[in-house]
């Protein structure tokens, strides 16, 4: 190591070294990392056959094109998917979750243990937002659970928290929101999405507040239930 | 590089880039968000790599800019009083190994001390003396002259060790 300070004794240096704590990555956080090193997505390779291949690729758009909509779903952009579903979870939300506050401390151990998500802390609620319910789910093929927010004008928040492969969130579209860059989701059919990954789990918010104005009150939201939460994988 | 040949040696560094995050953030869940963004920014960013060049130094330096831009709280950093240390909670770290009572008291003096000297100070200190890295790499991370982290470096150790002696660290000023 270097000694930047040639002319000191250096008790300050070997005390770091000899008595600071270090702090590996834990298991989660390697199998997430190596993840996003190598997306699902196989990527092209220079072929050695070039001709054939030319052969095979006129065949193979055809296939291509008659099996487009089935093939759309393994290739396509994960966020729109997640989102689409954090909508629907929405809507199930809406229409048919059983929200009583009251029950949810019973609720909470047993959607962990189902959800593979453990909350070692969550925003259960305050003036403006009161968590009023938690279910398991799966959304994309991935295990997690949705917690139900619903604010004192009656607007649902859900708060789809998924575990699966690492999605590597897109630069753009980020915002600011306090001290985190999440990605901001207005979709055309009245619903704004919030999108962000913690502690190697994806999490999407979904919610009816479209306005700009109400996306102003959507992003306290996210701020307070993001500050409020600490969430790991169970397994 | 190629693709494969950059994750595999990306990957290597992933403990130090974690244990770096640690302590910037002091908080485990950020910790690991703020490795997987330093990853995720490195692979897109791989082709700006300058084969040669040293992959850890990079890495961190990725690491310690998305600190920068995206998890530093200014509310939270210690601003410098006039007695040149700032107040402040103990950091609080998740998923702590066990350690036994007189170690651990012994890590948390220094732990306390570390984080009440202002970042700018910090990390170069950590990354010379705990990961090991030139002054040279230091000084492309902290994007400052050599210099600069020489004297950073040993305000800090200076600053540390009057840390130390007002918590009574053992080999400095505990009583027998």
């Amino acid at each position: 190591m270097t000694n930047p300070t040639d002319n000191e004794p250096d008790e300050t240096g070997h005390l770091l070294r000899g008595a600071l704590p270090r702090w590996p990555a834990p298991a989660r956080l390697r199998r997430a990392v190596m993840e996003a090193l190598n997306p699902v997505e196989a990527r092209s390779r220079p072929s050695l056959w070039l001709p054939p291949a030319l052969a095979a690729l006129a065949a193979a758009m055809v296939m291509v094109l008659w099996l487009a909509p089935a093939l759309r779903r393994e290739t396509g952009d994960q966020i729109e998917y997640l989102s689409r579903a954090a909508i629907s979870e929405h809507a199930r939300a809406v229409l048919w979750s059983d929200t009583r506050a009251d029950l949810l401390p019973a609720a909470l151990p047993r959607v962990m243990e189902e959800s593979g998500v453990t909350l070692n802390w969550v925003f259960t609620g305050d003036d403006d937002l009161q968590l009023i319910g938690a279910v398991p789910t799966v959304v994309e093929g991935r295990r997690g659970m949705s917690l139900v927010y619903r604010d004192r004008d009656g607007h649902t928040v859900v708060y789809v928290i998924a575990s699966g492969p690492i999605v590597p969130i897109p630069e753009r579209g980020r915002v600011q929101i306090e001290r985190w860059r999440p990605l901001l989701r207005k979709e055309s059919d009245g619903f704004s999405l919030i999108v962000w990954r913690q502690a190697g789990l994806v999490c999407v918010m979904a919610s009816d507040l479209v306005s700009e104005g109400d996306v102003g009150r959507f992003k306290q939201y996210f701020a307070k239930v993001r500050a409020s939460t600490e969430l790991s994988k169970r397994y | 590089m190629a693709d494969d040949e950059f994750r595999q040696q990306a990957l290597q560094h992933l403990d130090a880039l974690h244990n770096l995050a640690v302590y910037l953030t002091r908080n485990g869940s950020e910790a690991e968000d703020l490795v997987q963004e330093t990853y995720v920014r490195a692979l897109r960013f791989s082709h700006r790599f300058q084969p040669g060049t040293h992959l850890r130094a990079w890495m961190f330096q990725i690491l310690r800019n998305t600190f920068l831009t995206f998890y530093r709280l200014r509310e939270r950093e210690p601003a410098l009083g006039e007695a040149g240390v700032a107040d402040g909670p103990a950091p609080m770290f998740h998923d702590a190994p066990a350690q036994d009572g007189e170690s651990q008291s012994a890590h948390m003096d220094l732990e306390v001390a570390l984080r009440r000297i202002p970042e700018d100070f910090r990390t170069p200190l950590m990354l010379a003396e705990i990961e090991g890295l030139s002054l040279d790499d230091v000084a492309r991370i902290m994007d400052c002259p050599v210099g600069t982290v020489k004297s950073r470096i040993f305000r800090a150790k200076e600053r540390l060790r009057s840390l130390l002696k007002d918590y009574g660290q053992p080999g400095h000023e505990r009583a027998p």
